[in-house]
């Protein structure tokens, strides 16, 4: 397999957690939650940016990432790593809130973690790899 | 691996910390330290309210007045249960049963935890005259300290306010009326009627039957849902 269809994969996996909690977030419904935070997590304060769900800008990045993954070039790896280090270093931002400020956990956003952490990676190994 | 790379690599670092510190600032969540008394920082942050947005309001009723069912909800603004409820229950409840028009729910505040309460109880009562009865009091909750530990005070009450969606102002004004003693009042004299012992205590109406507390054996969704259909059948 290579880097960029590895990338795609993941961004896809990423975008269907996005996905669901986006809309979750617009059907006023209860995620599926087996750590017992969720609807905690994804009703509080922390869950919008400037009215706007976080999940659907989630969901928007990493169809950029995506995007940037079906591009050849340094360009497109460049863009790839700045969104994927965007969403590494925002998600630990809403880890520190969950644990910190709302002491709840949301399995959902701890797969969008793992997710996006793989995302990085993958990135910045094509970005140093990429002829 | 070529300098250049590492040089773009270390850009695009950089890029992104500028990037996520506007994000930060911008973002929903607050540290509202300092506000209150013995508020817990678990339950500080401001409160987006999505799962009531949208849903009919007016006075101590939420849902639609021609739903078939009313539940009664007795709370009181200090009951750790209470807030568990609120917090993890209501807002599937909502969801499901509310929004789609087959119940309605009625607020009555109570005090059962100690004098503090009737503070917060006189607030949310008060956040009714502006159809934010629901609101306040789910703020409340998040904001929930020890019990009989003084943590409803004015700063609370407004920051709860303000973060509901609510105006503090008008809320100090009418809290101490006779208008929300009367509704205090009423809710305390219902809940002898209902015998109501306790918070959270739920009592099910569906004309023409009688009034009935809803037997609840846990407060999570799943099972309060649960437990709420079978006596809806």
């Amino acid at each position: 397999m290579t880097i960029r269809r590895a990338i795609a994969l993941a961004a896809l996996a990423g975008a269907g957690v996005a996905a669901y909690l986006t809309v979750v977030h617009y059907t006023h419904t209860s995620p599926i939650c087996t750590t017992g935070g969720c609807e905690k997590v994804q009703h509080s304060s922390y869950a919008t940016l400037a009215g706007v769900p976080v999940a659907l800008l989630g969901l928007l990045a990493y169809v950029a990432i995506l995007a940037t993954a079906l591009v050849r070039g340094v360009a497109a790896a460049l863009a790839g790593v700045v969104l994927a280090l965007i969403g590494v270093a925002f998600s630990g931002y809403l880890l520190w809130a969950q644990l910190a400020r709302i002491h709840a956990i949301c399995q959902w956003c701890l797969a969008n973690d793992a997710i996006v952490t793989v995302v990085a990676v993958l990135c910045i190994a094509r970005l140093l790899r990429e002829p | 691996m070529s300098r250049n790379r590492l040089l773009l690599l270390a850009g695009a670092v950089g890029v992104a910390a500028v990037v996520v510190v506007v994000l930060v600032a911008l973002g929903g969540g607050s540290d509202s330290k300092g506000v209150g008394a013995a508020s817990t920082a678990a339950t500080r942050e401001p409160v987006e309210r999505s799962f009531l947005a949208g849903v009919q309001q007016h006075g101590d009723t939420l849902g639609s007045p021609s739903a078939p069912a009313t539940l009664a909800v007795y709370e009181d603004p200090q009951c750790p249960y209470c807030r568990e409820w609120a917090l993890q229950t209501l807002p599937s409840v909502v969801a499901d049963y509310v929004r789609t028009g087959r119940l309605k729910l009625v607020y009555r505040g109570i005090q059962i935890i100690g004098p503090n309460s009737e503070q917060g109880l006189r607030a949310i009562y008060a956040a009714g005259r502006q159809n934010k009865l629901w609101n306040v009091a789910d703020a409340l909750y998040r904001r929930q300290g020890a019990e009989n530990s003084g943590w409803i005070t004015p700063a609370v009450i407004a920051e709860a306010a303000v973060s509901a969606g609510a105006r503090p102002a008008p809320i100090r004004a009418t809290a101490d009326t006779a208008a929300v003693t009367a509704d205090l009042r009423a809710a305390a004299r219902q809940a002898m009627v209902d015998r109501v012992q306790g918070t959270p205590t739920f009592v099910l109406q569906r004309a023409p039957a009688l009034p009935q507390q809803l037997q609840v054996t846990a407060l999570d969704a799943a099972t309060f849902e649960s437990e709420l259909a079978a006596a809806l059948q």
